[in-house]
């Protein structure tokens, strides 16, 4: 509402995806800009913008790409366009409606960082974008902005749009990396990490396609004037995807910092009419549940993490009264049972094991003590995988059995009295009803 | 390059200050203090870790999460928690994990009793489940491979057979397929796995997913006892622990060996001791009667072949095979030359190498080690197929070129299965050795352009690529700040087969100058390893079985009347076999040898048994060649039977432990020896194993008066003994080489034809051999590896079998243009064959290469349809 609007200006103009229209906007002013000024300098400003990675773990990107080692090895810049988590759609509408915007971010990022191979890793499922993307990138290589000594600098790079296979693990950096090289897409073991030994063994810089897209306007507006936007620790403006029950789902372009109330009821238009927010997953499904009552908590990443949640790659999701609960961690947990990569123990098993508990829940041949169980399951997980990929089904099944312990309980009650002979069920001992487990 | 060295450091674990060197990783620091920490994916000898299973989650302080402790170095102070109720909940909760999906049905799995997931549910499970649901269930078992069973139901992921299957033998076969809770173990569309050491996953499950055919259901863990010995099947000398039940070999493990095996067994090796319990085995004295072999009783045949002996008397001579061991060998030399006054005996199977080569290719400063093999610079295989000829030294090239970046040059003439892994691979004529050698000398010495290039045609090599080569060696290095080249750490392989023939003398002499130029002398972690053409064939040479030279690599002496043969101390094998025929000779002993069989010159061997007055033999089966011409056959001892030392092709002396009770009549082949030595009126005065191993030890002044205690389980390089400074002084060089007949000569001429016939006047072939792993009579009687028993292919280029009309599969006749002369073979069409050359296998019992190559290393062959 209030909020400038960078990373959306213009977004819905008829043929921004072109060069013609993304210049007559200004665009690629900025590359030529940043190609005349030292490296350091573009790095400079990345560093001074503070600005947190849109991709869900929220490391400052500038202090990332400062940790790629110096020197004339080679090294990669590799955009993580997978955006698969389940309520996240951002980086679809940037990809589609503004590449050039990406592509130019790229491009300032791979001259600050001494980078010479670029490539733009995409889920296969974004078949438009893709195309898009790549009709983009011909037009940028047309007009001399990637290549060999682009724009008359020193500088050259390549941008290889490389289509994923369809798989949500392909999304975490080091299982991008290794899909990226050809082999199964499972994560690898860090240290090292991939700053030092990436991509084909090389320095390699990771970012997400919102986070590569801001570059312009750090560079246009200088780092300093952009951390001047949002908080103090979460600086700039982000696009965030609502969905679920709200009225108007979709990407906002919001400061960090507004109350989360403004986005879901104000931008969103909050639940149908006649419904209450039960809860909402601000960063995604992988993010722990917050309740209604933390509707007046700043969307940012410090006050998410505090709440106990995260914002992840900022995107909420809604669940109003109408859903049971289990309903929504059986959905979720079968999402992440089936994009287990099953190289670690814990998520592999502990993603199936919580699936079958669930559906058990659900079947009626659950006690409450299941949900004990189920929760010490997923406190298990949390921690101790390879990857984030377990964490991210066990922290909000996890959060969902603790806030809502008597939903559950309720669940199980129900469906164990349906369940298994209906309504044909044998009469009981009156006394032996209550309280019955 | 550098081998990694390691400072030790102090770190604290669970309250202990304990030093382990520094940067090992976590799981083998805390064994430094007698910590165990429970682990299922890791296993060093695969690589770098993967940290799959989490087992091995600890807390370290200072670092919130707990890590897993099978990738994280140690550092100095590290402190280190492994029984916190965090990390045993965290430990336990890995185990519950792990038993949702595996089945319990451990009292019907091979692994019970010796598995690590029994052990490790014991010692950190929580020894109950919570977990009600159904679990997950796949066909079972399947048979991966005829060798290997899978059970994937048990599998619990650990990633290791896949890794081992691409990352170690790399023959990229293994997969994981499907994702998550559903992953699987498997094969592309489901194919058999079938590679060279496929066997190996068996022994790195960690469940029992993962068995082994041949041994599947046949004993329990507390049925059977581990007995301590090395496989003789191949000169890699792997240190196996042999399963033993009730007398029998049920299976044979590795005895994990980083100087010599790195814990590695080709699939010979692990399955091949079936070969010990077959009906084909001879447990009989057999004796000639009536034209027939009949078992008869050791008495009657002691007295058949000292009667047959004696009565040849120095016109015996005595062949002896790879398998034999020291002392064996170093009996019968004893019993041929003070027994018969005989110095006709050889362990070599082609042309004779002067005694100052012999010792001047055993130096102790030319020594080069199997580690130097990983950390050399520069690794050189010359006319060799490691993959055949020594597998394991496949798998330590390949792990050299992967982990340590060594150069890997190749220099064949068939196509060899390293080659990906090579930084340059050049291909030569069958037998090019020599003169590739040549060349790659006068292009390290900078001599002229002229006679480089002559070398290098005679090799049939383009020039370019000797120098490419040389260069790959001289500068493989690199250059110091000063822009100077670093003088490299070299090791060069080189198969025994470079120095046979009439030329091979010359080729050893070219080998010595390359080690010259590259200043391979004494310099740590480089030098030449041979790679004999038996398993002990170092051995035998060191023993003095040569013929012109005695234990220790001495002088025969040289008094007369020791041969009746004029003008030689000894007949080489070539010439034995040229003499048998003429009647030169009229006895012959084979020691664990099958003429026909391995050597290169089938025809004339043919021809020398037919002509023999005796022959007695040691053998374990039946071939033709003792069918139809021996005299007396004792029965051999099978490897996991004898006693008695080896010499691995690095200088390691190594000891055989019999490890179950001779068979049937079989009796310790020493032992017949001496016996048979002392009814020829030589009194040996041995009366154990050891003190013939005592008797050999002091003949060779360079073994150091070695103990069987001072060898132990792992061996003892004697080149690295102080006692190697009595090893007999030699020239090395370098020494004037001769140069090609005549330049640009055609290759008929340098492979020794008088005939000066040229591939291309009459489309004619050059025959190259190889012998393939499978070539070998334990794998022929082994039920278990009949699916890889060598059969006869025609390898031929597309081009040459176009042109001569043949296809793939088509059976073929091969000959040489001698009468009766011919090999049957099915045509293999390759790609990666030079046209002009084909390709048979020797060492087959039936249409051996042999047949065809009359001991020269390239002849001309015809190839029509059959």
């Amino acid at each position: 509402m209030s909020s400038p609007h960078l990373l959306f200006a213009n977004i819905d103009e008829p043929g921004l995806a072109t060069r013609a229209v993304y210049e007559r906007r200004g665009g690629y002013e900025t590359l030529r800009r940043a190609l005349r000024m030292p490296a350091e300098a573009v790095l400079h400003e990345l560093e001074a913008s503070a600005v947190r990675g849109r991709g869900g773990a929220g490391f400052q990107m500038g202090k990332k790409a400062s940790f790629l080692p110096k020197g004339s090895m080679d090294k990669y810049l590799c955009c993580n366009a997978d955006e698969s988590e389940p309520g996240a759609f951002k980086d679809r509408e940037l990809m589609q409606k503004n590449p050039h915007q990406l592509i130019e971010g790229l491009l300032i990022t791979t001259y600050a960082a001494g980078i010479n191979r670029a490539f733009i890793y995409i889920r296969g499922e974004y078949a438009l974008q893709a195309d898009i993307l790549d009709a983009a990138l011909v037009e940028a290589r047309d007009a001399g902005y990637l290549g060999e000594r682009i724009l008359g600098s020193e500088h050259s790079v390549s941008v290889v749009v490389h289509r994923g296979a369809g798989a949500y693990i392909c999304g975490e950096e080091t299982a991008l990396l290794d899909s990226l090289e050809g082999k199964r897409g499972n994560p690898r073991l860090k240290p090292p990490f991939p700053a030092n030994q990436g991509l084909y063994q090389g320095p390699t810089l990771i970012n997400n396609v919102e986070t590569l897209s801001t570059v312009p306007h750090i560079v246009a507006l200088g780092g300093a004037e952009y951390a001047k936007l949002g908080t103090e620790t979460s600086t700039g403006t982000k696009v965030v995807s609502v969905s679920g029950h709200v009225q108007r789902p979709g990407n906002y372009e919001i400061e960090l910092g507004i109350p989360a109330r403004e986005l879901i009821c104000g931008l969103a238009g909050g639940p149908p009419e006649g419904h209450s927010i039960k809860c909402w997953f601000p960063g995604g499904s992988s993010s722990p549940i917050l309740t209604a009552d933390d509707l007046d908590l700043a969307y940012d990443f410090d006050t998410m993490a505090k709440a106990g949640s995260m914002m992840g790659s900022g995107s909420i999701i809604v669940v109003d009264d109408s859903v049971p609960l289990v309903y929504v961690a059986l959905k979720l947990a079968r999402f992440y049972r089936h994009e287990s990569c099953g190289k670690c123990t814990p998520c592999r098993e502990g993603t199936n094991w919580t699936v079958k508990m669930l559906e058990r829940i659900d079947a009626g041949e659950a006690t409450p003590m299941d949900l004990d169980i189920m929760a010490s399951v997923q406190h298990h997980i949390i921690g101790n995988c390879l990857c984030v990929l377990g964490d991210s089904m066990a922290m909000p099944v996890g959060s969902m059995i603790e806030k809502f312990r008597p939903e559950f309980e309720a669940h199980i009650e129900t469906a164990r009295t349906r369940s298994p002979w209906g309504t044909e069920a044998p009469e009981r001992e009156p006394a032996l009803v209550p309280g019955a487990a | 390059m550098p081998r990694p060295e390691h400072r030790p450091i102090t770190f604290s674990i669970d309250g202990r200050e304990v030093q382990a060197p520094e940067n090992i990783m976590l799981v083998d620091g805390a064994k430094h203090g007698d910590i165990e920490i429970p682990v299922f994916c890791y296993e060093p000898k695969l690589g770098q870790p993967v940290g799959a299973c989490r087992m091995c989650l600890v807390e370290i302080e200072g670092t919130p999460k707990l890590q897993t402790a099978c990738s994280t170095p140690v550092k100095d102070g590290m402190v280190v928690h492994t029984q916190t109720e965090r990390v045993r909940e965290a430990q336990a909760a890995v185990v519950e994990f792990l038993l949702i999906n595996h089945p319990l049905d451990c009292p019907v799995c091979d692994k019970g009793g010796e598995c690590p997931l029994q052990d490790i549910s014991f010692g950190w499970g929580k020894g109950r489940s919570r977990f009600v649901e159904p679990k997950r269930h796949f066909v079972k078992p399947l048979e991966l491979s005829p060798v290997v069973a899978i059970d994937r139901e048990r599998c619990i992921l650990c990633y290791r057979c896949v890794r081992f299957s691409q990352e170690v033998s790399e023959d990229y076969q293994l997969v994981l397929l499907e994702r998550g809770a559903e992953t699987f173990v498997g094969t592309f569309d489901g194919h058999p796995y079938v590679a060279p050491f496929s066997g190996n996953i068996v022994e790195l499950c960690p469940v029992g997913a993962l068995t082994s055919r041949p041994y599947r259901f046949r004993a329990r863990p507390w049925d059977v006892e581990g007995a301590g010995s090395i496989c003789t099947l191949c000169p890699s000398q792997c240190n196996v622990d042999f399963t033993v039940r009730d007398e029998r070999v049920m299976r044979v493990l590795s005895r994990n060996h980083a100087d010599v095996d790195d814990g590695w067994l080709c699939d010979k090796g692990r399955f091949a001791y079936q070969s010990i319990h077959v009906d084909e085995r001879i447990t009989q004295p057999m004796v000639r009667d009536g034209g027939e072999l009949r078992p008869v009783s050791w008495e009657r045949a002691m007295t058949e072949a000292a009667r047959g002996l004696e009565r040849a008397g120095a016109r015996t001579a005595a062949l002896v095979g790879g398998q034999t061991t020291n002392e064996e060998g170093f009996l019968l030399a004893r019993l041929m030359r003070d027994g018969l006054r005989s110095g006709h005996l050889d362990s070599r199977a082609a042309g004779s190498l002067p005694l100052e080569l012999h010792r001047a290719l055993s130096r102790p400063e030319l020594q080069a080690s199997m580690t130097d093999l990983e950390y050399a610079h520069a690794v050189l295989v010359i006319d060799c197929e490691p993959v055949d000829d020594a597998p394991i030294f496949d798998l330590r090239l390949r792990k050299g070129v992967r982990r340590n970046r060594v150069k890997l040059a190749l220099a064949t003439s068939r196509p060899s299965s390293l080659e990906d892994n090579a930084a340059l691979s050049v291909r030569m004529q069958p037998g090019g050795g020599r003169w590739l050698l040549v060349a790659l000398d006068r292009v390290l010495s900078g001599a002229g352009e002229r006679e480089a290039a002559a070398a290098a045609a005679a090799a049939g090599v383009e020039l370019e690529r000797v120098r490419a080569l040389a260069e790959t060696l001289r500068t493989a290095a690199g250059e110091d700040d000063s822009g100077e080249v670093v003088p490299p750490e070299v090791v060069v392989v080189w198969g025994e087969r470079l120095g046979y023939g009439p030329e091979g003398e010359q080729a050893i002499r070219a080998l010595l100058n390359l080690a010259d130029r590259l200043g391979m002398a004494g310099r740590q972690g480089a030098g030449l390893l041979e790679v004999p053409g038996g398993t002990n064939g170092r051995g035998l040479r060191e023993a003095g079985v040569l013929p012109n030279a005695g234990p220790g690599l001495s002088e025969v002496p040289g008094e007369p009347g020791l041969s009746e043969v004029p003008g030689e101390p000894g007949l080489d094998a070539a010439g034995m076999a040229r003499a048998l025929g003429h009647g030169d000779l009229s006895a012959l002993y084979l020691l664990h040898v099958d003429p026909l069989r391995s050597m290169p010159d089938r025809q004339a061997w043919e021809h020398a048994l037919e002509s023999a007055g005796t022959v007695v033999a040691h053998a374990s089966y039946l071939s033709d060649a003792l069918r139809h011409h021996a005299d007396v056959v004792f029965p051999a001892e099978a490897y996991a039977e004898k006693e008695g030392t080896m010499v691995h092709p690095d200088g390691r002396l190594q000891r055989l432990r019999p490890t179950i009770a001779h068979p049937g009549g079989v009796r310790a082949e020493w032992r017949v020896l001496v016996e048979l030595a002392a009814r020829l009126g030589l009194q040996l005065d041995l009366s154990t194993g050891m003190h013939a191993t005592a008797a050999l030890v002091d003949a060779v002044p360079f073994y150091g008066g070695i103990t069987l205690e001072d060898i132990g389980g792992r061996g003892l390089r004697w080149p690295e003994q102080a006692a190697a400074a009595a090893a007999p002084a030699a020239e090395l060089g370098p020494f004037a080489l001769e140069s090609p007949p005549d330049e640009g000569a055609g290759r008929g001429e340098d492979a020794g034809h008088g005939d000066g016939t040229g591939r291309g006047d009459d489309g004619g072939l050059v025959l190259g051999t190889y012998r393939s792993i499978w070539a070998a009579p334990e794998v022929d009687v082994s039920p278990a590896l009949q699916f890889t028993r060598a059969r006869q292919h025609l390898e031929i280029s597309p081009t040459d079998a176009q042109r001569l009309g043949l296809a793939q599969g088509q059976a073929v006749t091969v000959v040489n243009g001698h009468p009766g002369a011919s090999v049957t073979a099915t045509v293999a069409l390759r790609h990666s064959v030079t046209p002009g050359i084909v390709y048979l296998q020797d060492g087959l019992a039936d249409d051996s290469a042999n047949a065809l190559t009359n001991g020269q290393p390239a002849p001309h062959v015809e190839v029509r349809p059959a």
